[in-house]
C-alpha cells in the first residue's frame, strides 16, 4: 500500500513515535495519510525536503484550528503538525522582544507574559486553542486591532523552514528594521503556501494598567443613529481600543440583550479611561442604553467573545465564517446585509464588525444549500461596496462549490510568480491559497 | 514628431522627450545633469543618461515602457533626500522624477485616509489636514521637503514611530507601475487584508527596486489630545541610556524617546536653531507622551522619577507649546547640524535591542578613537535606532575612506550585539556589503529571487540593496542551473 510505503520512509526522518496514521474523512479535508508531530527545526527541514524531493504535497497545520479555512484537496501525503515544536526560545524582558516557536499556544503565552506585565497586542479568535505560528500563517485579527494593529504590525521577525528544507530568517529581533526587502510582510497571512514558520519574533507591548468596556446597545437598531455615533467618537480625540458593533443574537449571546450593540474598549490608565467613559457618557444618544464592564469583568467578555463560534462541525448542520473587508463605514451594511440574509435564508447568524478598521467576521449556521446561496449573495453585496469575502471556515465539500477566496485579484501573476520561485515543486499547502495557489 | 526645443541626436533623447510631451520636462545635458549624479548620500557619484519629468501615472508607464523594451537602466526619484544611495544611478540611469506628481487627490475623514500621488511631500499632508485636527504620523526630520513616495520606497521612520510605527504600518493602497510598464493597484479601496500575498508590505521598503509607485493612499489619524515634552540632561551617557531601558520596562510607551550625546549637542548649539542646553552634560533624552490629557501626568511623574533615579542633572517638562517647538526644531535639525562644526560627515543608521545600548554607545566610542575620527550620536534611543555622525574632513587625503570604514564598523557593532545595519535610511549603495553583517548568502538570494518576479531584467534602480554576489553564490546558481537544465 503506498501508505505503508509513505509510513516507512517518513521513519526515516523522524522518531516513529512522532508519526501517526492520517484520519479519513474529516469534514473539513486538510487530511494527511501520514500525520508527524516534529519537535526540532532539524525534522521539520529534513521533512520538506523529502517532499520536495520525491514529488510528495504536504499540509501544515498548528493545532487545527484553521483546517476549514481554505483548501481543494482532501488530503496531502503527508500532514505536519507543528503542536509539538513549542516554547520560548527568548524574551528579553527589557527589550520587549520575544522569539517563540510556531506551535506554542497562544493563551499559554499570553500567561506567561502577563506575569511580566506584558503582551502579544493581538487578539485572534480561539486563543485557547490557537498556535502563534497558525494566528501569523492566517493573519487573524480582533477587534482591537483598531488599537494595536495585526501580525503585520507586531512580527518583527521569522525563522521559516522553505519548502527544500533550507532555514531562513526573515526581519531580525530589533523593532526597526529596513535591511533588505520586508520578507516578514511576505510570509505573514500566506497561509503556509511558501514556507513552515519555525520561530516567530513579535514586539510586545506594556499590559495596559486599567481597562473597561462600554457596552452601548441600540435597541431601535436604527444604523444611521448607530455610524453617526460612531463617527463623533471617531472625530474625537478619544483613543478607544475597539469600536466593535455586534449583531443582535451575537449580543444577546454575550450580553443578554437583543439588540444592535457596540462594544467600545478603553485600555490606558485609569484616569484616562474614566475620562474617556465620562465623555462618551456626554454624547451618549437618545435611545440608547450603556453598560460599563471593568477590568476582569472586561476581559471576561473578550474572552467569551473570542472562543464564540464553535469549530465543532456537525453533518447535518453547516456553519461557515466569513471574513469581509470594507471601508470602516460601510461596515453598517454588511451588517445589514447578514441581518437579512438570515431571515432570507433561514440561517443564524452572528456578525460584527469594527467602524474603526473595516473587517467584519459573520458566523452562518443552517442548511447547506442556504449557507451556500448566502454567502454568494454576500459576494456580490460586497463587490459592490469594493470589499471582500474571505471564507474562514466551511466544511471542506462545500469549498469545492464556494471559492474561500473569491476572485483573482489583477495582480496575481505576482502572486503566482512568487509562489513559483519559493515553492518551485507546489509541495506546500497545494491549493490552499488565492486562485489555487 | 520631434519636440521643439529639443537638441540631440540620440534618438532615445528624442524618444523621451516624446512621450513627456515638451522640452521643459526632460533634462539632458551634462552640465544640468550634475545636479542629479547623487542624493543625500554624496560619497558616490556617476551622471544619468536624461531625467523626466511625468505629470501622470501613463506617462510613467509609458517612460518605464520605452525604457523596458530598449533596455534602458531607469530608477525613480523623488526629493533626493535619500541617505543610503537608493537615487544614485550607477548605471547611467534615465531618471524618473516624481517631483511633479504632487497633488493631494482626495481625503475621507470619515474612513480616515487620504490619497497622494508620490511626489506630494510629507510635511504638506499633515498641514493640508491639520486644520480638522488629524495629521499623517510618520515624521522623518526631513518631512519639509522628501516626498511621500520615497518614504514608501524607504520606507521612512521618524521620531515619532515609535509609538505609531514606520511609514509601512501607515499604507493602505498602492498604484504601482511595473518594470515591463504594466500598471497595477494594491490594496484597492485602502481595505485591510486583500486575499493575496501582503505585496503592500513587501512594496514598501524595497527601495525603488520592484516598481515605481504612482499613487499611494495613507492612513491618517485624529492629533492626540494633548502632548508633553521632557528634556533630561544627563552627566553620564550611561544614566542616560539606562533610562531610556527602564522607561520602556516601565510599561511607559513614548510617543518619541530620542536621544543625543555631547558631541552632537555640541553640534546643534552651534547651529540655527541652539536651545541653550549646558555645555558640559554628556546627553540629553528628548521624551514626550501623548494620549488623552488626563492621563499623562501620571506618565510624565513615572518618567521624571525613572530619570532621578538615573542622576539626571535637571529634568523638566515643557512649559509652552514654543518651547516644545524650540526643543524639536533643534533635534531635527541635528544632522544638518553638524555641518557647524565638521567641513564633512557621515550618517549612520544601525539599530539595537534597547538595552544593549551602553555597551554598544562604549564600542562606537571605541571605533572613534581607533579612527581618529569624531562620532557624534543622535539617535531615536526609544526603539533602539542609533544614527552615529562620522566626521570628517574630506580634503584631507584619506579622511573619506576612513569615515566609511568607521560607519561600516559601527554597523557591525550593531549587528554584533543582535541588531541590523538599517533602521531606516535604506541599504541603497551605501549598505549593499553590510547586508552579510545580518543575512547568509541564502538569505540574500532569496530576496533577489523575489526581485526577479518583479523585475527580472534588472533595469529598474540595479545594483543597489545587495551585495555583488559571492563566489560561493555565483557557483551555487550555476549548479543549480545545470540541474534544473538536465532535470
Ligand atoms: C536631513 C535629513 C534628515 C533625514 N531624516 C530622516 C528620518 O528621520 N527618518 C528617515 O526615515 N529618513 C530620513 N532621511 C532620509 C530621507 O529623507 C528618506 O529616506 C526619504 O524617505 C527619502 O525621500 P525622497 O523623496 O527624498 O526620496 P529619494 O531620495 O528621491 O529616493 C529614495 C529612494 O526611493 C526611490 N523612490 C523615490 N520615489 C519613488 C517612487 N515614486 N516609486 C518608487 N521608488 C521611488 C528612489 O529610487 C530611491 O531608491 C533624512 C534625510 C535627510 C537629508
Amino acid at each position: 500500500m503506498i501508505t505503508a510505503e509513505l509510513l516507512s520512509e517518513v521513519k526515516a526522518l523522524i522518531q516513529e513515535d512522532r508519526i501517526v496514521e492520517g484520519e479519513n474523512d474529516h469534514l473539513l479535508g486538510n487530511n494527511g495519510l501520514v500525520k508527524v508531530y516534529p519537535q526540532t527545526e532539524e525534522e521539520i527541514s529534513a521533512i520538506l525536503k523529502y517532499a520536495n524531493e520525491n514529488g510528495k504535497k504536504v499540509f501544515v497545520e498548528g493545532n487545527g484550528t484553521k483546517r476549514g479555512f481554505g483548501g481543494l484537496s482532501e488530503s496531502a501525503d503527508i500532514l505536519l503538525s507543528l503542536a509539538d515544536y513549542k516554547g520560548i526560545v527568548e524574551h528579553v524582558v527589557g527589550d520587549m522582544t520575544l522569539t517563540v516557536k510556531a506551535g506554542t499556544n497562544f493563551k499559554k503565552l499570553q500567561d506567561y507574559l502577563a506575569e511580566h506585565k506584558q503582551k502579544i497586542s493581538l487578539d485572534p479568535f480561539h486563543p485557547e486553542a490557537a498556535t502563534i505560528g497558525g494566528i501569523v500563517s492566517s493573519n487573524d485579527s480582533g477587534p482591537k486591532r483598531l488599537g494595536y494593529g495585526s501580525s503585520r504590525d507586531v512580527v518583527i521577525g521569522l525563522r521559516i523552514v522553505y519548502p527544500d528544507g533550507k532555514v531562513i530568517r526573515s526581519g531580525g529581533r530589533v523593532v526597526k528594521n529596513v535591511a533588505g526587502y520586508d520578507m516578514n510582510k511576505l510570509f505573514i497571512g500566506s497561509m503556509g503556501t511558501l514556507g513552515v514558520f519555525s520561530e516567530v519574533t513579535v514586539k510586545l507591548r506594556p499590559l495596559p494598567k486599567y481597562e473597561s468596556l462600554i457596552l452601548l446597545f441600540f435597541p431601535q437598531g436604527n444604523m444611521e443613529e448607530i455610524k453617526a455615533f460612531a463617527q463623533k467618537l471617531l472625530d474625537s480625540t478619544m483613543e478607544p481600543v475597539t469600536l466593535e458593533l455586534l449583531s443582535p443574537a451575537l449580543s444577546e449571546g454575550l450580553t443578554g440583550q437583543s439588540c444592535y450593540t457596540l462594544a467600545i474598549g478603553l485600555e490606558d490608565v485609569e484616569t484616562s479611561v474614566q475620562y474617556q467613559e465620562n465623555f462618551i457618557k456626554s454624547i451618549q444618544p437618545e435611545n440608547t442604553n450603556m453598560k460599563i464592564l471593568t477590568l476582569t469583568d472586561a476581559q471576561a467578555f473578550w474572552n467569551q467573545f473570542y472562543s464564540l463560534h464553535s469549530l465543532e462541525s456537525e453533518s447535518l448542520i453547516t456553519s461557515a465564517s466569513l471574513k469581509i473587508g470594507v471601508v470602516n463605514m460601510d461596515v453598517t451594511q454588511v451588517m445589514k446585509e447578514s441581518q437579512l440574509l438570515g431571515d432570507s435564508h433561514h440561517l443564524e447568524v452572528q456578525a460584527h464588525g469594527g467602524l474603526g478598521h473595516g473587517l467584519c467576521q459573520v458566523n452562518l449556521k443552517g442548511s447547506k444549500e442556504d449557507v451556500v446561496s448566502a454567502i454568494q449573495q454576500m459576494r456580490e453585496t460586497v463587490a459592490g461596496l469594493g470589499g471582500y469575502v474571505v471564507i474562514k471556515h466551511l466544511p471542506f465539500a462545500l469549498r469545492q462549490e464556494v471559492d474561500t477566496w473569491g476572485p483573482k485579484p489583477a495582480h496575481f501573476f505576482l502572486l503566482e510568480g512568487i509562489k513559483s520561485k519559493v515553492d518551485p515543486n507546489k509541495v506546500l499547502n497545494p491549493k490552499r491559497f488565492v486562485g489555487g495557489i | 514628431m520631434a519636440v521643439k526645443g529639443i537638441k540631440s541626436k540620440d534618438r532615445h533623447i528624442l524618444n523621451l522627450a516624446n512621450i513627456v510631451g515638451d522640452a521643459r520636462s526632460i533634462i539632458y545635458h551634462k552640465e544640468d545633469l550634475i545636479a542629479y549624479d547623487c542624493d543625500g548620500f554624496t560619497l558616490h557619484k556617476h551622471l544619468p543618461k536624461a531625467v523626466v519629468f511625468p505629470n501622470n501615472t501613463d506617462d510613467v508607464a509609458a517612460l518605464v515602457k520605452y525604457c523596458s523594451d530598449n533596455q534602458l537602466p531607469f530608477l525613480a526619484r523623488g526629493a533626493g533626500t535619500g541617505l543610503s544611495g537608493g537615487a544614485i544611478p550607477l548605471n547611467g540611469e534615465v531618471i524618473i522624477s516624481m517631483v511633479r506628481m504632487k497633488k493631494l487627490l482626495s481625503v475621507d475623514f470619515e474612513n480616515r485616509r487620504a490619497v497622494v500621488q508620490p511626489g506630494f511631500v510629507n510635511l504638506k499632508l499633515t498641514n493640508s489636514i491639520a486644520d480638522k485636527g488629524y495629521y499623517y504620523a510618520p515624521d522623518p526630520s526631513s518631512q519639509y521637503c522628501c516626498t511621500i513616495g520615497g518614504n514608501v520606497a524607504e520606507n521612512a521612520g521618524g521620531a515619532h514611530c515609535l509609538k505609531y510605527g514606520v511609514t509601512t504600518n501607515h499604507i493602505l493602497g498602492l498604484e504601482v507601475v511595473l518594470p515591463n510598464g504594466e500598471i497595477v493597484e494594491i490594496g484597492a479601496n485602502g481595505i485591510p487584508d486583500a486575499p493575496g500575498y501582503d505585496l503592500l508590505g513587501l512594496l514598501t521598503g524595497s527601495e525603488g527596486t520592484l516598481g515605481i509607485v504612482t499613487k499611494i493612499t495613507v492612513r491618517i489619524l485624529k492629533n492626540p489630545e494633548a502632548k508633553k515634552t521632557v528634556l533630561a540632561y544627563f552627566d553620564k551617557v550611561e544614566d542616560g541610556s539606562q533610562a531610556v531601558s527602564d522607561i520602556i520596562s516601565a510599561g511607559i510607551v513614548p510617543a518619541a524617546l530620542e536621544m543625543m550625546d555631547k558631541i552632537a549637542i555640541e553640534g546643534v548649539e552651534a547651529a540655527a536653531f541652539p536651545v541653550g542646553h549646558p555645555k558640559d552634560i554628556e546627553a540629553f533624552l528628548l521624551i514626550e507622551v501623548d494620549g488623552i490629557e488626563a492621563g499623562l501626568d501620571e506618565q510624565i511623574n513615572n518618567i521624571m522619577e525613572v530619570c532621578k533615579k538615573r542622576n539626571v542633572r535637571e529634568v523638566r517638562a515643557a512649559e509652552t507649546e514654543e518651547e516644545r517647538a524650540r526643543w524639536w526644531a533643534n533635534r531635527k535639525t541635528g544632522f544638518g547640524a553638524m555641518g557647524a562644526i565638521s567641513p564633512d560627515y557621515l550618517v549612520q543608521d544601525g539599530v539595537i535591542p534597547r538595552s544593549r545600548l551602553p555597551e554598544v554607545l562604549n564600542n562606537i566610542n571605541n571605533i572613534s578613537q581607533e579612527y581618529g575620527l569624531r562620532i557624534a550620536n543622535i539617535f531615536h534611543a526609544g526603539d533602539g535606532n542609533l544614527h552615529p555622525l562620522v566626521l570628517f574632513d574630506a580634503r584631507i587625503p584619506g579622511q573619506r575612506e576612513a569615515a566609511l570604514e568607521a560607519g561600516s564598523a559601527c554597523l557591525q557593532a550593531c549587528a554584533d550585539v543582535g541588531g541590523t545595519i538599517t533602521g531606516e535610511h535604506g541599504v541603497g549603495v551605501e549598505k549593499r556589503e553590510e547586508m552579510r553583517f545580518v543575512f547568509t548568502d541564502e538569505e540574500i538570494i532569496a530576496q533577489t529571487d523575489i526581485r526577479e518576479v518583479f523585475n527580472p531584467f534588472n533595469l529598474l534602480n540595479a545594483g543597489k540593496l545587495f551585495p555583488t554576489p559571492g563566489r560561493c553564490v555565483e557557483i551555487k546558481r550555476e549548479l543549480k542551473e545545470k540541474e534544473t537544465a538536465i532535470s
